[in-house]
């Protein structure tokens, strides 16, 4: 009788820790693809974001009814590299987002994927170097167009171009918006690789 | 022999422990042995804790140096190395943006003659954001030491990762932002009527430039920390 008795309970006790485990994963699945999808929600918002401060800076175009002796009487983004290099910028981390999209939904429907995460996580790393670059030195140069410099008589040309300056003034918020959400994008793919 | 996968407390038959007494006193001829089984015995912590309590001669050696271990431990390594490798550019780049100042012995009614890094706000920036991140990449020595000793310490490796991030995002902030007003007084600019001041002020456009190379390269060995972090908590 005893005999009998134990491998039932065995059994029983087996299929128990079974049951666990279906269940544990099955909720670990949904939190991996939980996982997945706020970073494919991310993806669209930073797309968004660099997309709109690319545009915004790049239609920059003002002309003055007037002009003096010391200033031209038009302001574009391309007078100033550093904005021009902040459009170039913007828009290629715009095209690498929206050409990551399909790897995230990949990575929605398979959780599994180690390596093109960590490819992702490679490529979410430079364009996040890149595109803080980018908004920083044109934040560098718009904070002296705003204000000027008095050591190296540098004038603040946003006294007389004001809707160009703040064209270039918004246009920063995006990219730097776009900053963050790829600083969010890469923590949360580590959290995601962790997870295996 | 070792039935220790499932973890029930295990049964291990220690065989090649018995030889290792025999042996005598030679550690060496003592650790081989015991690696061999390790593998096998690695994956249960009551095989590692019975062989170390059967051979307390060999505990300095297999706790340390697992088979299982050693792509992690690298790999720890390398990143403890970075850290001390990115901790000099920014250093330098600190200082050397900090004692920046010089003073012309002619003076025109166009300019005036002193040239300080302060005059400059993105420079005053540049030179807090390198101090500040020399000094996190001190006070993560430490953290990267005990990730090294400890493989397993997957929340530690995550904090590293987060901190880093936040790091990468500030260095390159603070060098693109001093690279763009140094790129200015090089190259001045027609249109906003902005005079090139490097024409003057050799030694001061000459300091802040170097720095602003010196911080690049230690952005650039960030990044590799942040990958090299992604990529050990992946094989983790």
């Amino acid at each position: 009788m005893d005999g009998s008795k134990a491998p039932v309970s065995e059994h029983v006790e087996t299929s128990k820790a079974a049951v666990l485990e279906v269940v544990g994963s099955r909720g670990s699945r949904a939190a991996g693809r939980g996982l997945a999808v706020v970073d494919l929600i991310l993806r669209f918002l930073a797309v968004i974001a660099t997309a709109g401060s690319a545009i915004a800076m790049g239609t920059t175009n003002q002309t003055l009814p007037f002009f003096t002796q010391f200033l031209r009487f038009k302001a574009q983004y391309s007078d100033l590299p550093t904005l021009t290099f902040f459009v170039v910028v913007n828009s290629i981390v715009a095209a690498y987002l929206v050409l990551s999209i399909p790897l995230s939904i990949v990575h929605i429907i398979r959780s599994r994927a180690k390596s093109s995460r960590l490819v992702l996580v490679f490529f979410d790393a430079a364009m996040l170097a890149l595109v803080t670059s980018a908004a920083s030195a044109a934040t560098a140069i718009v904070y002296l167009a705003h204000k000027g410099n008095a050591r190296a008589n540098w004038f603040a040309i946003c006294q007389q171009f004001d809707s160009f300056c703040e064209r270039i003034s918004g246009s920063l918020i995006g990219s730097f918006a776009a900053m963050a959400l790829l600083v969010m994008l890469i923590v949360l793919s580590a959290v995601a690789l962790a997870r295996r | 022999m070792s039935t220790s996968e499932a973890g029930a407390p295990a049964t291990v038959i220690p065989i090649d422990d018995v030889g290792g007494r025999h042996h005598g006193a030679a550690d060496a001829t003592g650790k081989a042995p015991v690696v061999a089984t390790a593998p096998p015995a690695a994956a249960a912590a009551p095989a590692a804790t019975t062989t170390t309590t059967t051979a307390p001669r060999k505990t300095a050696g297999l706790p340390f140096f697992r088979r299982a271990d050693r792509g992690s431990r690298c790999v720890a390594l390398i990143d403890f190395v970075l850290r001390v490798a990115a901790f000099g550019p920014t250093l330098a780049a600190a200082i050397a943006t900090g004692t920046s100042d010089e003073t012309l012995s002619v003076f025109t009614q166009f300019f005036q003659f002193h040239a300080r890094f302060d005059d400059f706000p993105a420079l005053l920036f540049f030179m807090v954001a390198n101090a500040i991140a020399a000094g996190y990449l001190v006070l993560s020595l430490p953290f990267s030491a005990v990730v090294f000793l400890r493989p397993q310490a997957i929340g530690l490796r995550h904090l590293l990762l987060v901190c880093d991030t936040i790091m990468v995002a500030l260095l390159t902030a603070a060098a693109a932002a001093a690279a763009a007003i140094v790129d200015l007084a090089h190259s001045g600019n027609q249109r906003a009527n902005w005079v090139p001041i490097c024409m003057q002020f050799h030694g001061f456009c000459q300091r802040t430039s170097g720095a602003v190379v010196a911080s690049f390269l230690a952005v650039l060995v960030f990044i590799f920390l942040i990958i090299l972090a992604a990529f050990a908590i992946r094989k983790r």
